[in-house]
């Protein structure tokens, strides 16, 4: 999220890369274990960094030649660095030979990379998936009840995080308003789709990647959707409750209030809106998340259906990586 | 009997979690905003990432330009 709002922010690495590079970006975690020739690549990739186990994480920054070759390497957010980085990849670029820097061909087998890929690590968009962006943020209560973006830290900026939330085909059509609904009529949020925002979205990943919650850790989840408005194809719909999420041993938890509206349309039998927000005051930490602010402090959550317009909107949830569980989180 | 009891009493409870969502201290609407980042926060989605590296490395390929490869434990463009 650092190199989001810190190196990607900054015009003039932007720009140096847009035209001189090729930008790819991916999850460490899935590419440095998949037996297929893209995890293959990367780790050939990897190793040219010297000493590794073979099993930690290798995230960073590289810079390579279609064929593998690295030209330059760092795990850094700041900007200075980074523009140091491609400086430096682009003059071993430039020494390198025309057949290096544009091959004729790549390594053998890569034509048949989609045919063998390592199933157990592919994690496309479902078909017909409504796929969510899911933004967190630190907040502030101000003396009249409302809320603000929390002022920045010295290590974090009050970065908004984000993250995906999938509701399969079979699954969202059991969110549309039942057959012969009225305005008025209310029913509850499908339980499974409930415990999966629960569970793997109402969570703080604004320092890192964050806890999920436990079945257990669960304790008071109640969602329901009312039929607020009916005018020609478009039924909207509020989406309201609470939860109540916490460890047993009460050193974190989160007690957001949820409201929003949906909006369904009919013809297309399609979702065409999911505003929703989260809020309420979270405390505690996790392995990956120090840092958090003294006590309970509010946690704004907000969900919105993504367009597909950016590569981003294919990356799968966080807690996807165990996609069983992801999908039976009940 | 014991039926149109537990049926009212989930009506009851849908009828409270409703009521409970509409006491939220400010409109959705308006929280919604302060929440999902600025354009300002997006920045880094002006630069044309791919999250297929196959693709990236055909592209690179055919226009001659190395891979900026951005690899981070948590996927860069989603995760936190």
């Amino acid at each position: 999220m650092a190199g989001r709002a810190l190196a990607f922010s900054d015009r003039a690495i932007i720009e140096t890369i847009r035209e001189r590079f090729v930008p790819a970006a991916g999850d460490d975690w899935y590419r440095r274990r998949q037996q297929d020739p893209v995890g293959r690549f990367y780790r050939k990739v990897a190793l040219q960094r010297g000493g590794w186990d073979g099993d930690s994480t290798r995230q960073g920054l590289y810079c390579l030649t279609a064929s593998g070759k690295l030209l330059a390497y760092r795990n850094t957010s700041s900007p200075e660095h980074v523009k140091r980085l491609l400086d430096d990849a682009l003059e071993r670029w430039r020494a390198l030979d025309e057949s290096e820097r544009r091959p004729r061909e790549l390594d053998p087998g890569e034509a048949a990379a989609t045919d063998s890929e390592d199933r157990r690590y592919a994690r496309p968009v479902p078909d017909g998936a409504l796929v969510i962006r899911v933004h967190a943020r630190e907040l502030d209560r101000k003396p009249d009840g409302t809320f603000c973006k929390a002022p920045p830290r010295d290590r974090f900026q009050n970065l908004g995080s984000l993250d995906h939330l999938w509701i399969r085909d079979e699954e969202w059509r059991r969110l549309a308003p039942p057959a012969g609904a009225e305005v008025g009529t209310t029913y509850a949020l499908d339980p499974e789709i409930a415990h999966r925002i629960a569970r793997f979205h109402l969570v703080d990943n604004t320092r890192g990647e964050p806890p999920f919650w436990a079945r257990h850790e669960v304790r008071r989840l109640e969602l329901a959707l009312e039929v607020v408005s009916l005018e020609h194809d478009v039924v909207r719909l509020t989406l309201g409750g609470d939860a109540h999420l916490g460890t047993r041993r009460g050193d974190r938890g989160y007690t957001p209030r949820l409201a929003g509206t949906l909006e369904y349309d009919r013809s297309s039998k399609r979702f065409t809106r999911f505003d929703v927000v989260a809020v309420g005051d979270h405390w505690g930490r996790g392995r990956y998340t120090p840092h958090e602010r003294p006590g309970k402090a509010p946690l704004g959550i907000a969900f919105v259906l993504a367009d597909g317009s950016t590569a981003a909107d294919r990356v799968p949830p966080q807690a996807a990586r165990d996609i069983d569980l992801y999908f039976a989180a009940r | 009997m014991r039926t149109p009891l537990r049926l009212a009493g989930i009506l009851v409870v849908i009828t409270g979690l409703v009521a409970s969502a509409e006491s939220l201290p400010v409109p959705a609407e308006a929280l919604h905003r302060v929440i999902i980042p600025s354009s300002d926060e997006v920045a880094w989605q002006e630069i044309p990432w791919t999250i297929d590296l196959l693709e990236a490395r055909r592209t690179a390929a055919r226009e001659g330009k190395p891979i900026f490869l951005w690899q981070m434990d948590g996927h860069p463009l989603g995760c936190t």
